[in-house]
């Protein structure tokens, strides 16, 4: 595996680094304080091809294999800081494009990726429900096949986007009986009968991607947009689990990066009793320690890539990855505040709301206690 | 049929038991009432059935009965693709 990027895709990288640099960055403190989702910086991102990546060209979209996917979200992480921008392409492209590209029907291909690439749709997915986190596949909503239509009934929890999508992919059982081989997926649309945007939920981090709770009640959903066969939404939902751990991660590399070189920079001109902080060990430490985690992190999201371009199985690779990364940017956000001390602690740095938005991370697809239940289980543990 | 059940006793071997010597998952070896296989797994080894042997499982085919030894699983596999023919 060769980590260094191709003339081709560093070409790639730096014009996402310039696009996110001088196009996403606006007013960001106070849309953070306001929990404000930027849609015109969603049309942005658009334009500039971010909401297509994957998507065949056939469909609307760029057509990037995954590790060029991953080679712009790397660039996109290091040029803007609204994180929860990123956070909402994230979700939009693996939970939602992702799984209609992979187990869509071509009519479903075709109604749906070219609106989700040019930024027409924004797409969600509803998988967790109140009783149903990280033991997901206990969920309680309920798919009743009534001829050529299901009907749905349940609450979703934690559905990132939700305030904002027109397109929902909704995880349920059509018989609790058969465990996870009763889920099954749906296309829902946001103006079916029966599904409600409910409760907005206010998060600590992440806070320009909005979510919210969604509530459906007798919604009628078509045979025709049940996405996949039915008793096969495992499959569909593990897919998006491991794609989205994978390249959810390359927006991190990015922002370490960024943290990195300021912190270095940092450390080089503030001076302190006579002379640059970095040359107290205790400082310069904390900053090898950043530089140890981005080396040691960009492996493992680059493997991911290599892996799954050769059809292989990402499962274990992206499970150690999810774990490492994320763990390593609230690590690495802690050392660049204690480094910037008071001023890191003040609002305006910015570092405070990178800790706050890193911390999601280790929540999100899969919690660190998930990851290691899944490496586990990969060890034959 | 020998070799179907050799093909998944490797998939189980290197799926879900890496480093476990072969000789240990007989024929007969309990898969889901032993917790070798959890239902996730399961729901994996399904899939590779499908794809690998060209039958298509039905949620309620993937049950203990059919699925908890590789000499079950491999007679499912005969009698799916028997009927079919």
């Amino acid at each position: 595996m060769d980590l260094e990027l191709a003339e081709r895709q560093q070409q790639l990288q730096n014009a996402a680094i310039e696009f996110a640099r001088s196009e996403l960055n606006d007013d960001l403190i106070q849309r953070d304080r306001d929990e404000a989702f930027s849609l015109e910086g969603w049309k942005k991102c658009a334009r500039f091809g971010a909401l297509g990546l994957p998507v065949p060209a056939e469909y609307g979209g760029m057509g990037f294999g995954i590790t060029d996917v991953i080679v712009v979200m790397e660039g996109l992480g290091y040029g803007t800081r609204d994180q929860g921008l990123l956070f909402s392409i994230n979700a939009h492209l693996w939970t939602n494009s992702l799984p209609i590209l992979v187990y869509g029907t071509e009519d479903q291909r075709r109604k749906y990726l070219p609106g989700l690439s040019n930024g027409e749709l924004i797409g969600a997915n509803g998988a967790s429900e109140p009783d149903a986190g990280s033991d997901v596949f206990s969920m309680r909503t309920r798919a009743e096949l009534h001829g050529d239509h299901y009907i749905l009934n349940g609450t979703k929890t934690f559905v990132s986007n939700a305030p904002v999508a027109n397109l929902f992919v909704i995880y349920a059982t059509v018989d609790p009986r058969l465990g996870p081989m009763g889920i099954t997926a749906f296309l829902v649309e946001r103006d079916t009968p029966g599904l409600v945007v409910s409760r907005r939920m206010e998060k600590m981090g992440l806070r320009t991607s909005p979510m919210a709770e969604l509530v459906l009640n007798d919604c009628t959903v078509p045979v025709a947009n049940r996405l996949g066969r039915e008793g096969r939404g495992v499959a569909v939902f593990e897919s998006s689990m491991e794609w989205e751990r994978g390249c959810i991660l390359a927006n991190y590399l990015g922002l370490m990066r960024r943290q990195l070189e300021n912190c270095i920079q940092y450390v080089r001109s503030r001076k302190q009793f006579g002379k640059p902080i970095g040359k107290f060990q205790s400082v310069a430490n904390r900053v090898v320690d950043m530089k140890v985690r981005l080396d040691a992190s960009r492996p493992l999201v680059y493997r991911i890539g290599w892996l799954k371009e050769r059809n292989q199985s990402a499962m274990l690779e992206s499970a150690l990855a999810k774990l490492y990364v994320s763990e390593s940017l609230v690590a690495s956000c802690l050392d660049a505040l204690q480094i910037y001390g008071g001023y890191g602690y003040m609002v305006e740095q910015g570092i405070e709301r990178e800790l706050r938005d890193a911390l999601g991370s280790t929540l999100y697809s899969g919690t660190s206690e998930i990851q290691r239940n899944v490496i586990a289980k990969c060890l034959g543990i | 049929m020998q070799n179907v059940r050799e093909e998944i006793r490797q998939y189980i071997l290197s799926e879900f038991l890496p480093g476990e010597k072969p000789s240990n998952l007989r024929d007969d070896t309990p898969l889901r009432t032993s917790g070798i296989l959890d239902s996730i797994s399961t729901l994996r080894l399904v899939s590779f059935v499908e794809e690998h042997y060209g039958v298509e499982v039905e949620a309620h085919e993937a049950s203990v009965e059919n699925f908890d030894s590789i000499e079950s699983i491999a007679s499912f596999i005969k009698n799916k693709k028997s009927s079919a023919s």
